[in-house]
């Protein structure tokens, strides 16, 4: 015989069944999303650097002295000091207040593509699944060729066709991203489809399109939820590519990636770290925080996860 | 917790007070709350209850399966191997000697063939590595044993059959197919949860035979969970009934059929039709709903849908013994028992 | 699907300003030709046939290897596209095989031991991988193992004069190991998700039961299922070979495809970048084909329909 030895996981089980034989556990049980996601330590953690960072891009002209476009050649390529927390640049412009600035606009492409993005997705998605057939036939094919390039290249192609500018560049994402969120929301409404209570609605004659968008709709919208977190971050990422290759949004308006820009130039990626090396870095820390709030929200939501 | 000691000598497995708590989304559910009962040698023991009450439960964790985050609070499982007495809920989960019991001397059957089999596997190989997994046999003699097996449970073309895979059989062929895994290495006990349920009435008809003949000529014990009480009348030589975590009677088939002493268990055989009884014969569906895990009435767990009840309720009633062979958890048994 | 493709690259074609002879001919040709000539040349070439014709004659033409000019170089297309191919294809296949192999390893190791030390790490590192930009990750790189380090050379593929192969392998490493390290991350995250979803399901149970050995349980019966999905993506991956590589192609400055388009589009040579998406599409629709192999391969389920 093997004696048991009390694990790590058996104290926090005992914790817990004590919590419940008190009665503490009991009126908690309303949001089990919310408590899973809240219990989530990275999800937390992101989800506080992501709102700071999000707020100082909001907050910048009172935070920042500087405007982000005010050239001054005389202290040009300073390193940080107090008076210019970044440093300033090639042409003497404050770096920080380019990058709180700039993340107003990245961050601004990066959640409204997402949006944009899934808006579409799910409108097409909920009602070509539900009604099926030709249109529905039509719309995946069209979404497997748009999904089917790596997208950096249809989305440079497109560039290459219609031109830079911002808009331009969300409508871009968009276009070419809105497939997942469209396949995704139609394997959800093609599951609930089958499902008895739509086979109800239906026969109490109710209108198509009030079924799909207000009775199966809400089933679907977790996951959708997911997407849109992952996805601004895919396309905060993207949007740095495209401009720090010159091809994103144009220079006069200054987001992360054009910053970036300027270190393709060597002698700033030795001597001038201060001008590339931060804006790299928070971007990076925003988009991780923003996949760690959608991992959260992924694995909160998610029925079959055991918290 | 004393249960029947006449027949002690008797049973193969025995259970006494098993407490089993979950501990998902951050929550303690009491899923088996004192459960003891006796698998006895040679016999068929069902379990049968509503869904949730536990009876999977108390069968995985014979097994010592039960999931991550869950454990066995307090309680023994004990089995009475050849060698002599073995405490199951004291050994390590998945350690050596657990391991040699599982698939050897206990073995279990799930209820979807289809997905509790390994889809990329052949159903030979999954079979001979249970036997290679136990015995010294060479692959050969594995091969040739699993292909008895298979003809044994009744399955046509095996030298052919054995090269398939799961998908490649019927519901009611790989039900069969699991069941000759299970007994390949001629297990004492065999466990099966729900072996039924998923398939047609005729198929299940064909896997009752087969179990009845593997009771006869094996000389294995079962222990069948099902929650249906047709099931029980088919193959049952003993029958537990559990409800939200307890046994609430437990006895032979007959004393249970045909006198039960419990409200759940009365209850229970009024909302199934009988054949034979006609088109007329009344069917009462058992008022009420179970009741939420987490939201448990006090004492007694059924009282908020007894007929019976009284204050005396709200306090968990002990445990009667009717006969040698029957007991039953209810202050008022002998009202029970007495409105026939 | 083939068929649709060309046949929006061609219309992109179509959409390019300014005449279709200047790509469609060598430059020498049109450099002392008459207007009349020019004329002629025109109505040789198709130009002032319908559409559909002209579609078909261009698809004939690029079969037989004929990709046009480049409109800022004059180089023909073709040449240009096989020179810089080689070294896309060797960045591409160095990153691809050391993500795909790293990251199933890791993804693996990280969810057999769940909840442990390592598998917090290799998540974090693993989040970390997929969240920073590639091209700063390379920059970071160059500042700290070329400028700072000196231990490799900053950009570029080769010196001139130079041809062999162990020539090029300084040059390699760094925009390989960035490339491959931050595919690594994604790689690892699916894996780990792939294993972590087979060592759940019921016949992980069923195996247990049958008294088998922890490792036999999750390697045997988990893994192979969960390798399903896994080399499922390798087949999903293989487009990057030639496109993914653009960024870092930049970064480094490496001669590829990849830096090829991306100068292609900054100076709207649609034609150039018009055959470089057709390329795309090729390679995706072989790997479409490759990914349905795969599964057959590996799912008995599949085969035998």
């Amino acid at each position: 015989m093997e004696s048991v030895k009390k694990t790590k996981l058996d104290k926090k089980m005992d914790i817990i069944k004590q919590k419940e034989e008190v009665g503490l556990l009991e009126n908690k049980s309303q949001n089990r999303a919310l408590r899973r996601f809240l219990n989530n330590k990275l999800a937390v953690i992101g989800l506080i650097i992501s709102i700071i960072i999000l707020l100082a891009a909001i907050f910048a002209p009172i935070i920042c002295k500087y405007f982000p476009q005010r050239v001054d050649i005389l202290n040009r390529l300073q390193p940080p000091s107090l008076e210019h927390i970044f440093g300033t640049d090639k042409i003497g412009r404050d770096v920080f207040a380019r990058v709180l600035y700039g993340g107003r606009v990245s961050i601004f492409v990066g959640i409204g593509s997402a949006l944009g993005a899934a808006i579409i997705g799910v409108l097409i998605g909920s009602y070509a699944g539900y009604k099926g057939g030709l249109i529905d036939e039509i719309v995946m094919r069209i979404s497997e060729i748009m999904m089917s390039f790596p997208q950096i290249v249809l989305v440079l192609l497109v560039v290459s066709i219609v031109g830079q500018s911002l808009w331009n560049l969300i409508v871009i994402f968009i276009l070419t991203g809105w497939g997942s969120i469209y396949r995704m929301t139609r394997a959800k409404i093609l599951s609930i489809r089958e499902e008895e209570y739509v086979l109800a609605l239906k026969a109490f004659g109710l209108n198509d399109i009030i079924i799909c968008y207000k009775h199966m709709l809400p089933n679907a919208l977790g996951p959708v939820l997911v997407n849109i977190t992952l996805s601004t971050a895919m396309f905060i990422l993207q949007e740095a590519a495209l401009s720090f290759l010159g091809l994103g949004v144009p220079f006069n308006i200054p987001t992360w990636g054009n910053i970036l820009n300027m270190a393709q130039d060597i002698s700033v990626l030795k001597e001038n770290w201060w001008i590339w090396l931060p804006v790299g870095t928070v971007i990076s820390l925003f988009v991780m925080s923003v996949n760690f709030i959608g991992d959260g929200l992924r694995d909160s939501i998610d029925p079959t996860q055991q918290g | 917790m004393i249960v029947n000691r006449a027949m002690n000598d008797n049973a193969i497995i025995t259970v006494d007070n098993l407490k089993i708590y979950f501990y998902t989304n951050q929550r303690c559910n009491k899923a088996v709350n004192g459960v003891s009962l006796k698998i006895k040698k040679g016999r068929t023991l069902c379990l049968v209850g509503e869904s949730g009450c536990g009876k999977s439960t108390t069968a995985l964790s014979i097994m010592r399966l039960l999931p991550e985050l869950s454990r066995i609070e307090e309680g023994k499982i004990i089995y009475h191997s050849d060698e002599g007495d073995i405490r199951i809920d004291q050994l390590k989960k998945n350690g050596k000697k657990m391991r040699s019991l599982r698939g050897s001397d206990i073995a279990m059957i799930f209820q979807d063939p289809m997905i509790a089999l390994n889809p990329v596997y052949t159903i030979g190989f999954q079979i001979i590595e249970n036997i290679r997994c136990h015995t010294n046999m060479t692959k050969k003699e594995a091969k040739q044993r699993a292909i008895e097996l298979l003809k044994d449970m009744g399955i046509p073309l095996p030298e052919q059959r054995i090269n398939e895979y799961p998908h490649q059989y019927s519901g009611g062929m790989r039900q069969r197919a699991m069941i000759a895994m299970a007994m390949s290495c001629n297990p004492k006990v065999l466990i099966a949860d729900e072996p039924t349920t998923s398939l047609d009435v005729t198929i299940q008809a064909q896997i009752f035979e087969l179990m009845k003949k593997l009771k006869e000529k094996r000389e294995a014990s079962i222990m069948l969970i099902t929650h249906d009480m047709g099931v029980v009348a088919e193959l049952a030589d003993d029958v537990v009934v559990m409800y939200m975590g307890n046994i609430v009677e437990s006895g032979t088939l007959e004393e249970i059929f045909k006198s039960p002493t419990h409200p759940y268990t009365k209850a229970l055989l009024k909302s199934i039709p009988v054949l034979g009884r006609g088109k007329n014969q009344e069917i009462e569906p058992i008022r009420g709903i179970t009741p939420d895990p987490f939201k448990r009435p006090k004492g007694c767990q059924f009282n908020p849908r007894c007929d019976y009840y009284t204050d005396k309720c709200f306090k968990m009633p002990d445990n009667f013994e009717v006969t040698d062979t029957h007991s039953v958890r209810c202050w008022y048994y002998k009202k029970v028992s007495g409105n026939e | 699907m083939l068929f649709i493709i060309t046949f929006l690259v061609f219309l992109g074609l179509e959409l390019t300003p300014g005449d279709a002879v200047s790509y469609m001919v060598s430059p020498e040709a049109l450099a002392n030709i008459s207007q009349q000539s020019l004329e002629q040349l025109r109505d040789s070439l198709g130009l002032n046939d319908p559409f559909i014709v002209r579609y078909f004659k261009w698809i004939r033409g690029v079969l037989k290897g004929d990709f046009g000019y480049s409109l800022s170089s004059g180089v023909p297309i073709y040449k240009i596209v096989f020179d810089r191919l080689s070294a896309t294809l060797e960045l591409s296949i160095t990153a691809l095989l050391i993500s795909t192999f790293l990251g199933s390893i890791l993804g693996i190791i990280s969810a057999l031991k769940k909840g442990s030390v390592l598998d917090n790490m290799l998540t974090f590192f693993g989040m970390i991988g997929v969240s920073i930009p590639q091209f700063f990750f390379g920059l970071v790189a160059i500042l700290i193992f070329s400028l700072r380090l000196g231990w490799l050379p900053v950009g570029g593929r080769l010196l001139p004069g130079r041809e062999a192969f162990l020539d090029t392998l300084p040059y390699l490493i760094l925009p390989s190991l960035v490339l491959g390290l931050t595919m690594t991350a994604g790689v690892m995250r699916y894996a780990r998700g792939s294993m972590l979803e087979a060592v759940n399901k019921e016949y992980i149970r069923t195996a247990r039961s049958k008294g088998l050995s922890e490792w036999r349980v999750k390697l045997i019966h988990g893994l192979r299922v969960a390798l399903s999905p896994i080399v499922v993506l390798i087949g999903f991956r293989l487009p990057m070979l030639i496109g993914g590589s653009v960024v870092i192609e930049q970064v480094f400055q490496w001669p590829g495809i990849g830096r090829e388009f991306v100068s292609a589009v900054r100076f709207q040579n649609t034609p150039l970048v018009m055959m470089i998406a057709l390329l795309f599409v090729l390679v995706m629709l072989i790997s479409s084909f490759l990914i349905d192999l795969f599964i057959a391969m590996l799912d008995p389920r599949i085969r035998l329909e």
